[in-house]
């Protein structure tokens, strides 16, 4: 292995500070000029549990966790069970001597928090003593990130950081010193960049009901909507989200929604009903393990064919997943664009592995667009003209000129039509409106390449980041194509893939990007790498059946 | 031709209950006009079924929507541009079965919004099933041996979530279903009006309201006797305005004075903004 990486994972049971001390860490290595990325595992419960967050840095481009940690600290013997097995060639073990029975370095952690208010709450800080202590941090840097991290009785945690840090280091058997990269990185979560993507696009208002992996999207916009003149609702159900924001729509508010595969059952109605009357409104579709309740707290890639084709009837509707976690702002930004120019439903589908996982990006806002529809100027309104590209232009009140949206099949005017020919004109100009949207696809970047070689590897969503990394850590050549856009697919860019040697990795059991290249494009792979075990893929693990299958 | 009918063939039965709740609305419209509103500020919705074709039949900006969603629609109207003033159309159907949790939660919130309930105790527009509001034994192609269930009261129902314009009008009386209207349109906050509406074919009900419906001269002073008059059906079925109260109102709670489509950040601001962030 020649990346340089270094791992980081703290382990524990809910409300320990587990997923906090990940952050901080997460920041220690991003002052070091250092990359990051951060993976948050929990389960779906508010105390107790199984809690950990891994965090890998490296001097150069990280797509991903790993699960072999160069350090790890473990606060409950559940932890230690566990994570004694996600160990690297040189990893380090430190458990809470108080609660755990192991091999490795035990600390008194609990002996000593109970000194304090709030035993349970401060052990998180404990896991970064421990990581200053490992990574040879002098006391007054310790200091500085205890204040600034852990500002909620602080003098508490300075004194309870100082006495493990002293007993860690007189402990632990060697210690590393991390080599500082070069640039500094702001470290960002996938809900964030969506979020920040979609302001971007000026974003006016967003719908929510609360539902894992899409709720830390709802806590973006209602913590900074109101400094980015974004209003942020949460209504009774994914019902009224849905139809709330259709009706915000037809003001010219640039409306979005949020939520998960069962929420997103419950907006079909209104998903269809955008289609009909061409209603512009983002809908951010957050997967985890499914069918039904699932597992709500983990990823999967299950919902990529309910996204394609959910919704009764046939309207043009636009799906499009990104790979990274920088791409998720760029996409949320141009997929609300072309919602707006053409008037239609469009989903935003990712995974919980993206949506809580953070990493280091470089964003530039400047590289969006202002969502803008084409708008009514002069003469006869009518909401559904017929047009060359199948867009009428929009008019919005206050406005002297009548304005009909209709859910119901309808003319030029928005009229309830039942004629054959009515029926079949509109039919027409939402198919035009289809054509259109391809042909200004064609021209856009639908489609991620990375590599030149003859071995391909078919992947999307943030699959892509672990198929890089991968690919980086074992030093395997392959191309990796990821389509962005799913809907309309973008056939155009894979026909120079055919009858090549081709392998499809994707996080789901049934292989439906698979499905989905053999249907479009008549793409067969050699082999697929599947998981479903709601985890993300281990890089590690991901070269090795890599590895294997070519 | 009135500046407000459109030239879309009506296709209600004659004597349909609808025509008078029509009427009263072209009527209130043209009051709330001379009350100094605009008729460009207005907008409206509807759901689906016999009372959904209102919305085809008068010059109003709006969204034909989906059965028991208007009101989630005129909500999400209001909240984009509060300016505007938004009227949901709704049968009982929508209203009571479908959109249930919507009209409770509007209620719940005080949404700045009015709904219009075009209540005939049927599913007419698919041939007259039992619906929320249906009579025990009320007999339809779904239960033909006649309703088994009770129906519901909404009106004690939507007090008790906090509706702060609570009201009960008769499509046989159009005057008084007009000015019901306008008090509602022009009330701050969430306000219903359940309509008594005969269907001729399916429920005709326009002997017993012609008898029963008596208009109470004025809100009641309390919400307990508020709620007295939503349960008072045995000798008479009072009709007017049960209940009026000033509440917050959601929007207004929710962003003040802020107005998301006129009050709009412009890009370069709020890319400064979104710089700060990365």
């Amino acid at each position: 292995m020649t990346k340089d990486i270094f791992t980081y994972l703290i382990g524990g049971k809910a409300g320990q500070g587990t997923k906090k001390a990940g952050i901080v860490a997460a920041n220690f290595f991003s002052d070091l000029k250092r990359e990051v990325f951060q993976n948050n595992d929990y389960p779906s419960l508010i105390r107790g549990g199984h809690n950990f967050s891994v965090v890998s840095t490296s001097t150069t481009k990280i797509y991903s966790h790993y699960m072999q940690a160069d350090l790890a600290v473990v606060l409950d013997q559940r932890s230690y069970d566990i994570h004694q097995h996600h160990l690297s060639a040189h990893g380090v073990i430190v458990y809470n001597a108080d609660k755990v029975k192991g091999n490795g370095i035990g600390l008194p952690l609990s002996s000593e928090a109970k000194k304090y208010e709030n035993p349970d709450l401060i052990e998180g800080v404990a896991g970064i003593a421990v990581l200053a202590a490992f990574l040879n941090v002098d006391t007054k840097r310790l200091d500085d990130i205890i204040r600034q991290e852990y500002g909620h009785h602080v003098e508490d945690n300075l004194s309870y950081a100082h006495t493990i840090y002293k007993i860690a280091q007189e402990k632990l058997p060697k210690k590393i010193t991390l080599k500082q990269g070069d640039k500094k990185h702001v470290t960002l979560s996938g809900s964030d960049a969506i979020g920040l993507g979609a302001a971007a696009a000026g974003l006016d208002i967003y719908f929510a009901y609360p539902m894992t992996p899409s709720t830390p999207l709802l806590h973006f916009f209602a913590s900074n909507g109101k400094k980015l003149g974004i209003i942020t609702v949460q209504p009774e159900n994914e019902i009224a989200v849905a139809n709330m924001a259709i009706g915000a729509a037809c003001t010219g508010a640039r409306a979005m929604v949020g939520t998960s595969g069962g929420g997103f059952c419950l907006m079909q109605e209104a998903f269809s009903l955008a289609g009909m009357a061409e209603a512009p409104v983002l809908f951010c579709l957050g997967q985890r393990p499914g069918p039904s309740t699932g597992v709500p707290t983990y990823t999967e890639q299950a919902e990529l064919l309910f996204s394609l084709y959910q919704g009764q009837g046939e309207f043009p509707r636009i799906v499009a997943s990104p790979g990274t976690i920088e791409e998720s702002f760029y996409l949320a930004a141009e997929l609300l664009n072309l919602v707006w120019r053409f008037q239609t439903p469009g989903i935003l589908l990712f995974e919980k592995h993206l949506s809580e996982s953070s990493m280091s990006v470089v964003l530039n806002a400047e590289k969006t667009t202002w969502a803008e529809p084409l708008l009514h100027k002069t003469g006869d309104f009518k909401r559904y003209r017929i047009t060359k590209d199948g867009i009428s232009p929009l008019l919005f009140p206050p406005s002297e000129s009548m304005i009909k949206w209709s859910s119901y099949e309808h003319d030029e005017q928005g009229f309830t039509t039942e004629t054959a020919d009515g029926i079949t004109q509109m039919h027409e100009k939402r198919l035009q409106k289809q054509h259109t949207l391809i042909e200004e696809l064609k021209q856009m970047h639908t489609v991620n390449t990375f590599g030149e070689t003859e071995l391909l590897i078919f992947t999307f969503g943030s699959t892509t980041m672990s198929v890089l990394e991968a690919l980086d850590y074992a030093g395997i050549k392959a191309t990796v194509i990821q389509p962005i856009y799913l809907q309309p697919f973008p056939s155009w860019e894979f026909e120079r893939y055919k009858n090549k040697k081709t392998i499809v990795v994707e996080q789901n059991s049934t292989g439906q990007l698979e499905q989905l290249l053999r249907e479009k494009v008549g793409i067969i792979p050699v082999s697929s790498i599947r998981q479903y075990d709601g985890r993300p893929f281990d890089p590690v693990d991901l070269a090795t059946k890599i590895k294997k299958v070519t | 031709m009135d500046t407000i009918s459109t030239t879309v063939e009506n296709t209600w039965c004659p004597g349909c209950g609808n025509f008078g709740i029509v009427n009263a609305l072209k009527k209130a419209v043209e009051l709330l006009e001379k009350n100094g509103m605009k008729r460009s500020h207005l907008m409206i919705s509807s759901g689906i079924g016999c009372h959904g074709k209102i919305f085809e039949y008068v010059n109003l900006n709006g969204l034909y929507s989906i059965h028991g969603r208007s009101m989630a629609t005129v909500e999400g109207m209001k909240l984009g541009n509060p300016a505007l003033k938004v009227v949901a159309f709704a049968g009982d159907g929508d209203a009571y079965g479908e959109g249930i949790a919507h009209m409770i939660f509007a209620a719940k919130r005080n949404a700045d919004i009015t709904v219009i309930v075009h209540n005939n105790g049927a599913y007419a527009l698919t041939t007259g099933q039992f619906s929320p509001t249906s009579k025990k034994g009320f007999k339809g192609p779904s239960r033909p041996e006649g309703n088994v269930e009770d129906p519901l009261n909404p009106l004690s129902l939507l007090l008790e979530a906090g509706a702060t314009f609570v009201a009960r009008g008769y499509a046989g009386k159009i005057d008084h279903l007009a000015d019901l209207i306008v008090k509602a349109v022009t009330h701050e906050g969430f306000s219903i009006i359940d309509v008594l509406q005969p269907s001729v074919v399916f429920n005709n009900t326009y002997k017993v309201y012609n008898e029963l419906a008596e208009i109470v001269p004025k809100p009641a002073e309390t919400f307990e006797e508020a709620m007295r008059l939503t349960k008072d059906m045995k000798d008479r079925i009072p009709i007017g305005i049960f209940y009026v109260v000033e509440k917050p109102i959601f929007h207004k709670e929710l962003m003040g004075e802020w107005n998301p489509v006129q009050n709009k950040m412009n890009r370069e601001k709020r890319i400064q903004l979104i710089k700060e962030s990365i």
